[in-house]
């Protein structure tokens, strides 16, 4: 009982950390000072671009994760569909252990770039023998499955596709979700049959996924958990930044999530379901991957883990299971000419900026990325006095050149050391010189990818989109 | 957490790396007639040659030449003046032109074409004139070159500038350069294009003009050919080999070339050819961008408007072809290529314009010029151009191979250099000196260190945007500082000096207590600045230590002086050091002589002291600029029959020099040692080991390069700091005070002292300058210079050495003198000031400089004591005459503290056998002067 105390004290000083990080921060004593040098040094370490070399949808992607637990519990995953034009990324954060999310991060994107793909093809290509990373191409992937691991899942991927093609091809809403939930039947299955601790370790841990899905003009983004996506949309008219939030975290914070589960479960339960706005009181994302503690029945629990682990791992008033689903809730938005780029991120990041801030720092980025390239002046006549007027526009960008090219940097650095009058260094070196058993009180892992799109490429489609319907009405 | 992944080294920092890098932009050719031993030559050279065909080089190999007694790499304009120049000289058919790709270049207009002579010394000056009148001349031959002559317009912002343009109209009269300094009214009749927003005058060089510098690069090599010179284009040089330390052969892509004379004009890529020759040939240049902007024609351009400079704005602009050209020069360059790699074609020295860099000077452009901001772009382009730390060419016979030359760093100037830099480079080649003292440009005014990459990158950032800045006196550069320090250089800097740069070192130019500690308590390194025409800032500190250093005790760091050691294991060192110098230099031992080191016109390569440290061990003393200078000069001069045998070593960097100067100091040395210092044993121009404090080996030397008493001291660098240590404590009860080289500069030009590099050069004879008591001819060997300087004694001199007092000076409000003054003798004018500074005994402006007797008829009579003193002077500072007193003698100056020795001493004498009055010093055999 006392632990729970703790985690309910711990839950309590996370939930007001902004108020009172600061104070706090000042009063650790003797924290090493880092140089600009060694903060860039850690800011950049998990740094990615990546461009795409065809004229697609997308133009590039940028990429950072920053630590805070170790090993950083958070993972992504970015990769082009095979056999299609699209693109699918996701974002997870693992929650009691790394497991969960490094395994989901993988899997899940391999089960939907075969959900979404059109069942004869599917069927086509399993029959050449193509296994489960056959339909994608991951651009940042440099860790793969051990030995011992890889056929069970091997395993769970083909009884998936088998299933999947007995079943009629649905949209692309419903394959996510289904696809989600698939994936976390399987941990379960796989935890239960092979009695191995670390397939068990993966369905106890847990992971909430933020997943983008792009595949023309159709964005889809499936959330599960509280990490957030939010699409940067350039005015026309003011030209100014308008964000636009594309999920809803799974917190306590969200009333229809609330009482979705109150209504699953006997009134009787309502006091003790949520508490301290975490789902019984040990639980802050209301839906996640893993986590069975919260899903099996609790004779599966006391024949299964609790000889494993022990007894302090039945959670408390654990009474009418399961308390907890992978369900993703789906949004779909098609893009359009004025959406310029799309921030997905772990709630780390969520802790510190609001989404309308993000996308205003990305903005801001991008514009500032143009004058970093050397000025082109079109063909044609052109005086000196109007170079001389574009040269001192472009002066006055030069001056609030960011230190960072990557656009995750450039948000991580905001998040961590920004202030109303600009980015203060001592306090991003007093973030990341935390003494590591405290450092989780003040900053989760933050995990960031931007997504640009390609608007001329937009354009276009939009245009043969327009073409196309206006022939069918003609017709 | 059980670890599911097999981890694989995260290393994602080598994909995001993704930088396209256009600042290198190499040729890529697999050319397959480089045979693999030559690519490796070209790889270490860091540039692959110009593909060429198998067919042309057959026929290349066919028409080279295997020998040739010059050998000139580079076709540019400064290789074809040199070509020029040797053709018109008769070398033509024995020299051999070699460019690695097509003469003159292959980009027109990557240049400004001004022929003008608005240069900071009289030697540019001349050289810049001579260029412009050869052009003139070849025009007038029929040759198409471009000249006109529209002029030159320079604008001026504020008083220090005008102060300038003055006393450039003050130098012009000596100079004979015609110029006109204007009102802004004036200006505006010049050229009616500009706006006088801020112009507060101009200065009008009429002479000035502009040419196609493509088109005069062709006719100079037209010209050579035609008389005999041949042209090999396509050719690269691979390398320069030498034997003996003289030049032997050269190879190149089509064959080798044996020569007596390299000359390395490839200019842009001058330090890089450089280091085709073992030893390396160094030739400081670093490559920064420069732009030119080109606007489409304009209506109703005048053909005539003048080259107009608008320093202040830091741009220039001319007419060019009925359109508009400009440029100008940033205050802080950007580099390129800063890993080194040089491509080699013209077209990869053409960069892409960086409009963001270019903006300011465009912006300054339209302010000037109004109506251009309507001009339509045409294009701005931006070649690489090179320039040397110091912002000044670079001429001359390298110090690592004889007869090696090197002309390079013309600064985007190379119109105006080349014909006059191809004249002396001619003259050195075929008769060995030439009509100009070179030393301001002469290559041996570098050491190693300005070589170094780092130290030229950091360094010409700067060095551009320098010529377009007022020439104040004692200017420094900001960067490339801390570079040469003595031991004691913390403790000056804790006790507030303010530093100046010599040769990389760093020289206490006076000391400031105000503001001496940065935030941290920690002590502040400070640049000298001047920045003014007038009285300087230093002043009152200046005076200051000069009082010390008369009444009490001085203490100075003289470190940088150049030090050698020569020895030899019998007389080969004396009978050296006879044959260089003009002074009997075999004198007793322990005894010092200062003495010239003459070249055969008897002009001053060298003026040092030699202390005879023992019977056949002398240490030679010498101005700091002359390390590497003297060093050739004795190399070069040494019969061959001694080369073997003498040892001369450069030891400056293994001692630490502090003076101590003042009537107190012998009481205070005799404080630190034990050896007796009375005169009887010690006197004045001698030399002695002594120990000092704990530490032993000291070489103390009884002078003090001021005229005051002292001594200086050479301590090995180990014990420098334990002797200052001693000094500066043991000096306390005489109130010892820091004293820098402003202070004993003041000293030295009140007392009339001469020093080489600032009032002697390789044109002043003993003779002229009052010290032809130290020439001694009756010595038993024919020295270098001896019979030039017999011819001068039987005629008389032409010039003499005359030290000027201004009368009705007011130091507080008047320009002050700072060198190049012209000097009126009954209004006439008569020659020009070369150092100059404030007397704080005298309480005058004090000028030290030389007079000439010209006639009515422009002849140059010798000039004689009695012609000297019986003029009435007057001294032009800045447009402005002061009536002057002459002294043709060291002054004794009032003193509180009479000393007999000092006082008999004249460092600059009037009768040349004046009588020596050291007489107590008998117990050496010979005095030591």
């Amino acid at each position: 009982m006392f632990k729970f105390m703790l985690n309910d004290a711990i839950g309590y000083v996370r939930n007001n950390v902004r108020d009172i990080s600061l104070n706090a921060l000042r009063l650790l004593p003797h924290l090493p000072q880092l140089s600009p040098y060694d903060v860039n040094l850690v800011l950049r370490e998990n740094e990615f671009i990546f461009n795409f070399p065809l004229d697609g949808v997308i133009h590039s992607y940028e990429t950072n994760q920053l630590g805070s637990n170790t090993p950083c519990e958070d993972s992504r995953t970015e990769a082009s569909l095979l056999f299609r034009n699209g693109f699918i990324c996701g974002i997870f954060d693992g929650h009691g252990g790394a497991a969960c999310g490094q395994v989901v991060s993988k899997r899940l994107l391999r089960y939907i770039s075969a959900a979404t793909l059109p069942r004869q093809v599917l069927k086509d290509k399993m029959q050449k023998g193509c296994t489960s990373q056959s339909f994608l191409k991951c651009h940042n992937d440099n860790a793969d499955f051990v030995n011992e691991i890889k056929p069970i899942y091997e395993h769970s991927f083909n009884k998936y596709i088998t299933e999947l093609i007995k079943e009629p091809q649905r949209d692309v809403t419903s394959e996510l979700q289904h696809a989600f939930v698939h994936l976390d039947e399987s941990l379960a299955q796989e935890a239960l049959a092979t009695h191995d601790v670390r397939t068990m370790g993966v369905a106890l841990s847990g992971a909430v996924a933020c997943l983008v899905h792009l595949e023309g003009l159709q964005l889809h983004v499936a959330s599960t958990g509280d990490c957030g996506a939010v699409l940067g949309i350039l005015d026309p008219v003011t030209n100014q930044w308008q964000p636009k939030k594309l999920n809803t975290e799974h917190n306590a914070d969200n009333m229809q999530e609330v009482q979705r589960i109150l209504d699953e479960h006997p009134k009787e339960e309502r006091d003790t379901i949520i508490r301290n706005g975490r789902l019984l009181s040990q639980l802050a994302p209301l839906r996640a991957f893993g986590d069975y503690r919260y899903k099996w029945s609790v004779e599966t629990l006391q024949q299964q883990v609790v000889p494993m682990f022990g007894e302090h791992m039945m959670p408390p008033h654990y009474f009418t299971p399961p308390y907890l689903t992978a369900r993703p809730d789906v949004q779909h938005h098609e893009l359009d000419v004025n959406d310029k780029f799309l921030v997905i991120a772990s709630d780390g990041l969520w802790d510190f900026l609001s989404p309308s801030e993000v996308v205003s720092l990305v903005g801001q980025h991008v514009n500032s990325k143009k004058i970093q390239e050397p000025m082109r002046l079109e063909n044609g006549d052109v005086t000196l006095q109007e170079i001389s007027d574009k040269l001192a526009e472009r002066k006055a960008g030069l001056n609030r050149k960011p230190i960072d090219s990557n656009a995750a940097t450039h948000l991580i650095r905001h998040a961590l050391g920004g202030t109303d009058y600009g980015i203060e260094h001592s306090k991003i070196s007093y973030y990341l010189s935390l003494p590591k058993d405290v450092v989780r009180l003040y900053r989760d892992d933050i995990t960031i990818t931007v997504i640009y799109f390609n608007s001329d490429h937009i354009a276009k489609l939009k245009k043969d989109e327009k073409g196309i319907s206006s022939k069918v009405t003609g017709a | 957490m059980h670890r599911l992944l097999r981890s694989v080294a995260i290393s994602c920092h080598a994909a995001a790396v993704q930088r396209t890098d256009h600042g290198v932009r190499r040729l890529s050719i697999t050319g397959s007639d480089v045979d693999p031993a030559d690519e490796q030559v070209l790889r270490k050279r860091k540039f692959k040659p110009h593909q060429q065909s198998a067919e042309l080089s057959e026929k290349l190999a066919g028409q080279m030449p295997s020998q040739a007694r010059v050998v000139i790499c580079g076709g540019g304009i400064t290789g074809a003046s040199v070509a020029y120049h040797l053709g018109l000289k008769g070398w033509g058919g024995e020299t051999l032109l070699v460019e690695q790709d097509r003469v003159g270049g292959e980009l027109p207009w990557s240049a400004c074409g001004l022929a003008g002579r608005f240069e900071r010394s009289y030697t540019e000056l001349k050289l810049a004139e001579y260029s412009t009148d050869l052009i003139k001349s070849l025009t007038e031959q029929g040759l198409p070159t471009g000249w006109r002559q529209v002029g030159s317009l320079n604008l001026g912002r504020n008083f220090d500038r005008m102060t300038s343009f003055n006393r450039m109209k003050s130098q012009a009269i000596a100079w004979g350069m015609n110029c006109e300094v204007l009102t802004p009214e004036q200006c505006l009749e010049r050229c009616p294009l500009i706006s006088l927003d801020g112009v507060e005058g101009g200065l009008w060089i009429p002479e000035d003009g502009v040419c196609d510098p493509h088109l005069v690069c062709h006719a100079y090599l037209e010209e050579a050919k035609r008389m005999g010179v041949r042209v090999i284009e396509f050719c690269a040089i691979k390398k320069i080999h030498s034997a003996h330390g003289k030049v032997e052969r050269v190879e190149t892509t089509a064959g080798d070339v044996a020569c007596e004379y390299f000359v390395n004009c490839s200019g842009f890529w001058a330090r890089e050819v450089g280091t085709l020759s073992k030893p390396v040939v160094k030739v400081p240049l670093k490559a920064v961008e420069h732009h030119y902007l080109h606007t489409k024609p304009i209506d109703q351009l005048d053909p005539n408007t003048p080259f107009v400079r608008d320093f202040d704005g830091r741009i220039f602009f001319r007419e060019c072809e009925g359109h508009i050209l400009a440029g100008g020069f940033e205050r802080e360059a950007k580099m390129v290529y800063e890993d080194g790699i040089i491509p080699l074609s013209q077209q990869a020295r053409q960069h892409p314009p960086d409009w963001d860099h270019f903006h300011e000077l465009l912006d300054s452009l339209l302010h000037r010029v109004p109506s251009f901001r309507e001009a339509k772009l045409d294009r701005l382009t931006n070649s690489l151009q090179v320039f040397s730390p110091d912002c000044k060419w670079i001429l001359g016979e390298s110090p690592e191979i004889q007869n090696y030359y090197v002309a390079a760093g013309n600064k985007t100037m190379g119109v105006s250099a080349s014909g006059g830099i191809g004249l002396v480079l001619t003259d050195l080649i075929t008769k060995g000196f030439t009509y100009l003292d070179l030393h301001i440009l002469d290559i041996t005014r570098f050491l190693g260190l300005h070589n170094n990459r780092k130290f030229l990158r950091d360094r010409c950032k700067e060095a551009p945007g320098k010529h377009f800045e007022v020439n104040y006196p004692f200017e420094e550069f900001q960067t490339g500082r801390n570079l040469r320090m003595s031991p004691i250089y913390p403790q000056l800097k804790e006790a507030g000096a303010v530093f100046g740069q010599s040769m990389g070192y760093e020289r206490p130019n006076y000391f400031d207590q105000n503001d001496k500690q940065d935030e941290f308590g920690l002590p502040r390194f400070r640049i000298a600045r001047t920045k003014t025409f007038g009285k300087p800032p230093w002043f009152d500190h200046v005076a200051s230590e000069y009082r010390a250093c008369r009444e009490r005790i001085g203490i100075a760091d003289y470190s940088s002086f150049t030090k050698y050691d020569l020895w030899s294991k019998g007389n080969e060192v004396v009978e050296l050091l006879q044959y260089l110098c003009s002074n009997d230099v075999d004198v007793a031992v322990g005894s010092i002589i200062h003495t010239g080191m003459q070249n055969p016109n008897g002009g001053y390569e060298n003026d040092c002291s030699l202390a005879r440290l023992s019977e056949r061990h002398y240490m030679m003393i010498a101005p700091t600029i002359q390390q590497t200078r003297s060093m050739c000069w004795i190399r070069k001069h040494m019969p061959a029959h001694l080369r073997p045998k003498v040892n001369v070593a450069d030891v400056t960097s293994m001692y630490t020099a502090i003076c101590i100067l003042g009537p107190y100091t012998r009481v205070l040395l005799s404080e630190l040692t034990d050896t007796d210092l009375s005169p009887r044993s010690f006197p004045f121009f001698t030399y002695k080991e002594l120990d000092v404090g704990l530490a032993d080996g000291i070489r103390v030397l009884n002078i003090t390069h001021t005229g005051e008493l002292g001594y200086v001291l050479y301590i090995p660098n180990e014990y420098a700091l334990h002797v200052y240590e001693r000094l500066y404590q043991a000096g306390q009860k005489y109130n010892i005070q820091h004293a820098g080289y402003y202070a004993t500069r003041a000293l030295r030009i009140e007392k009339f002292y001469a020093f080489w590099g600032q009032d002697l050069d390789t044109f002043t004879t003993p003779l002229e300058c009052g010290r032809s008591w130290r020439v001694k001819f009756n010595k038993p060997i024919e020295f270098i210079g001896r019979s030039a300087l017999l011819k001068q004694r039987e005629e008389g001199v032409k010039r003499m050495y005359v030290q000027l007092l201004l009368n009705d000076h007011d130091h507080e409000v008047d320009m002050w003198c700072w060198g190049d003054e012209p000097i009126y003798r009954d209004g006439v004018y008569v020659g020009m000031t070369t150092t100059t500074g404030y007397g704080y005994t005298f309480e005058k402006q004090v000028c030290l400089g030389f007079v000439r007797n010209i006639d009515a008829n422009g002849q140059e009579l010798p000039v004689t004591s009695e012609y000297v003193l019986s003029g009435h002077y007057e001294v032009e500072v800045a447009g402005v005459r002061f009536e002057a007193k002459v002294n043709l003698h060291s002054p004794n100056l009032p003193t509180k503290f009479p000393d007999r020795e000092r006082e008999a001493y004249h460092a600059t004498r009037d009768r040349p056998d004046q009588a020596d009055l050291l007489s107590f010093s008998s117990n050496l055999t010979t005095t030591g002067q």
